[in-house]
């Protein structure tokens, strides 16, 4: 043994510790991330008399998509509603919703990056402090203004348009900065290019900036998507009827009243889940992406 | 330098950004200054709030509803628990995204390691709840322990625990955090981990050939480097935490001691549109100094720019 390798001895070994010790932290922080997403995936699959067992985190007996079909229409006889009706309200809120904040943001975000004037020192300080503010300061007055539009016979106040205006309005803020940043990637050369072919405004948009928005769009409306998708508070109170209430408070709802068993209860809650969950899994890695481009960084 | 031909036609940008403006005013400049106006009236919104006061009681007249904001027992709690929120949640949802990003950079499962924490994100907070509720759930009847943790605990031959309605506030607040922790940590941790990638390596390299610890090359060069991203992070995040809601309204509907502000809020926004607004006024005021911050930061990277 030469002295050498002598000296190399103890720092191996210490670099061995250190892996176990990486692993371990790692392993306790997977069973704490995992351990509420295995109660929630067994549970709802279990009967009600296996969830009463005191072994309650072992797998289920078999498959019972029970408690998924009383999730989703509900049980008369114990007197709950499903959620079938408010995860379809929460589809047609979110899906239009999405598309048009994400579209208005791109303008908003192009105009404000790609043209120099007077109107970005007014709109900025406002998209500012549109995303900073808590919303629940601006509740019962947005209330009262929904309650007073009333546009070609839509009532605004407690009906699905309503809820779509109140999430587009109020992603502006958000949806114009990410756009802004991404935009500010773009060479201006190119808009100058185009301007000196001849073309305006809006076909600068339409042939320069929109096709190299791909990237920008998939971050903006996952978000969107994700954040309309899982909003509770201007659910719970621009909706005050049951027919037009989206997912989240009819899972609250599901889930506050005491009847309902838990397995039901996780049922509805991974029913809930589902359409983010699975946008998250299939595109999440370009939302990580973007994210890291540092779209939200600001 | 912006070039002359960008400058022509002054009038058609603001024609695409008119909407926007308007909108803005309408929808947040106006409600928020009718906020304020609405949280010195009483309860309907009709009289001055002064008509609240009972005579022989301390009366603040037209500012009632910020004696009740400031001064009720319950509002002291929640000023109490918001404050306790900022101040083990920001750093405990910052350090341990801090944690995941620098670990699972050294493990060949990175990916899935990440994806693993960043998954609750796509969970809403009400479901969050309802999830971490049955986790939390106590068998206060004398049934066997259902509830996940207290299943464990009691199969290791210990005593259940009230997680969420302890007598002892602290434990039920406890409880809330760590849900909130495992639901942003993922967050925090995609954003610093990007900012770890922009470490130069060559500079990790001298330092580990050198022979420093790895302990020493976090401290003495990671962090200062990626220090203004954790800023950045930490005042989001101070910011999200100010207006925690979902999860204390669908855990315990701040029962126990868990009250937070925007629970407050909420409870009084029908029956007494007054102290609703004022408690709404003060969330605002919570959030401006952040806000401010924010804006400076983005001022400065604009300059940069």
């Amino acid at each position: 043994m030469t002295a050498r390798e002598h000296v190399l001895r103890p720092r191996i070994s210490s670099i061995r510790w250190q892996r176990v010790m990486l692993y371990t932290v790692l392993i306790a922080f997977a069973i704490f991330y995992l351990m509420p997403v295995y109660v929630l995936i067994v549970t709802g699959l279990k009967s009600f008399a296996e969830v009463s067992l005191y072994r309650m985190w072992y797998p289920p007996s078999g498959l019972h998509f029970d408690s998924y079909i009383k999730a989703w229409f509900g049980s008369e006889a114990e007197g709950f509603r499903g959620l079938n009706v408010n995860f379809m309200n929460s589809v047609y809120l979110t899906i239009p919703a999405t598309i048009i904040s994400a579209m208005w943001g791109s303008i908003n975000g192009y105009i404000l990056t790609k043209w120099k004037f007077r109107g970005s020192d007014v709109l900025f300080p406002l998209l500012l402090f549109g995303m900073f503010i808590p919303y629940q300061s601006i509740l019962i007055p947005l209330v009262q203004t929904l309650q007073k539009i009333n546009i070609f016979g839509i009532r605004l106040y407690g009906s699905i348009p309503g809820l779509i205006l109140t999430h587009v309005i109020y992603g502006i803020p958000i949806t114009t900065l990410i756009f802004r940043n991404y935009y500010a990637s773009v060479p201006t050369e190119l808009v100058e290019a185009a301007r000196i072919d001849g073309a305006n405004i809006f076909s600068v948009y339409r042939h320069v900036l929109f096709p190299l928005s791909m990237p920008g769009f998939v971050v903006v409306m996952i978000w969107q998507f994700t954040s309309i998708w899982n909003d509770f508070l201007f659910a719970a109170t621009v909706t005050s009827n049951p027919e037009a209430q989206p997912i989240t408070v009819g899972l609250n709802n599901l889930a506050g009243s005491y009847i309902v068993e838990w397995n039901v209860q996780m049922a509805g809650a991974l029913i809930a889940a589902l359409p983010t969950l699975l946008v998250y899994i299939f595109l999440g890695r370009f939302f990580m992406r973007g994210l890291m481009a540092g779209s939200l960084k600001g | 330098m912006v070039p002359k031909i960008m400058k022509q036609g002054t009038l058609t940008p603001w024609f695409y950004l008119a909407a926007a403006i308007i909108i803005m005013f309408v929808f947040i400049v106006y409600p928020t200054i009718n906020t304020v106006i609405l949280s010195l009236k009483d309860k309907t919104g009709t009289h001055s709030a002064a008509v609240d006061c009972t005579p022989g009681e301390p009366c603040w007249g037209m500012f009632e509803n910020y004696r009740y904001a400031l001064t009720n027992q319950d509002m002291l709690q929640a000023l109490r628990n918001n404050a306790l929120w900022i101040l083990l949640t920001v750093p405990g949802t910052v350090g341990a995204g801090l944690m995941f990003a620098v670990l699972t950079d050294r493990v060949r499962y990175e990916k899935l390691a990440k994806t693993i924490v960043f998954l609750p994100m796509a969970i809403s907070f009400v479901g969050a709840s309802i999830i971490w509720r049955f986790v939390y759930y106590l068998e206060a009847g004398g049934g066997p322990q259902i509830g996940v943790l207290n299943a464990i605990i009691t199969a290791l031959g210990g005593q259940p625990i009230a997680w969420l309605t302890n007598k002892s506030w602290i434990v039920n607040n406890i409880s809330l955090w760590v849900v909130w922790i495992w639901l942003w940590a993922g967050f925090c941790m995609t954003i610093l981990s990007a900012a770890l990638r922009g470490v130069p390596t060559e500079l990790l390299e001298a330092a580990r050939v050198d022979g420093a610890t790895e302990w020493q090359v976090f401290w003495r060069i990671m962090f200062p480097i990626i220090l203004p991203t954790i800023t950045v992070v930490a005042t989001t995040m101070t910011i999200n935490v100010l207006k925690v809601f979902d999860i204390v309204f669908v855990m315990t509907n701040g029962l126990n001691g868990t009250e937070v502000i925007a629970n407050r809020m909420f409870k009084f926004i029908v029956t007494n549109q007054g102290r609703s607004m004022a408690i709404a006024v003060l969330l605002i005021i919570l959030t401006i100094p952040i806000m401010i911050i924010n804006v400076r930061r983005f001022r400065e990277q604009e300059m940069i720019r």
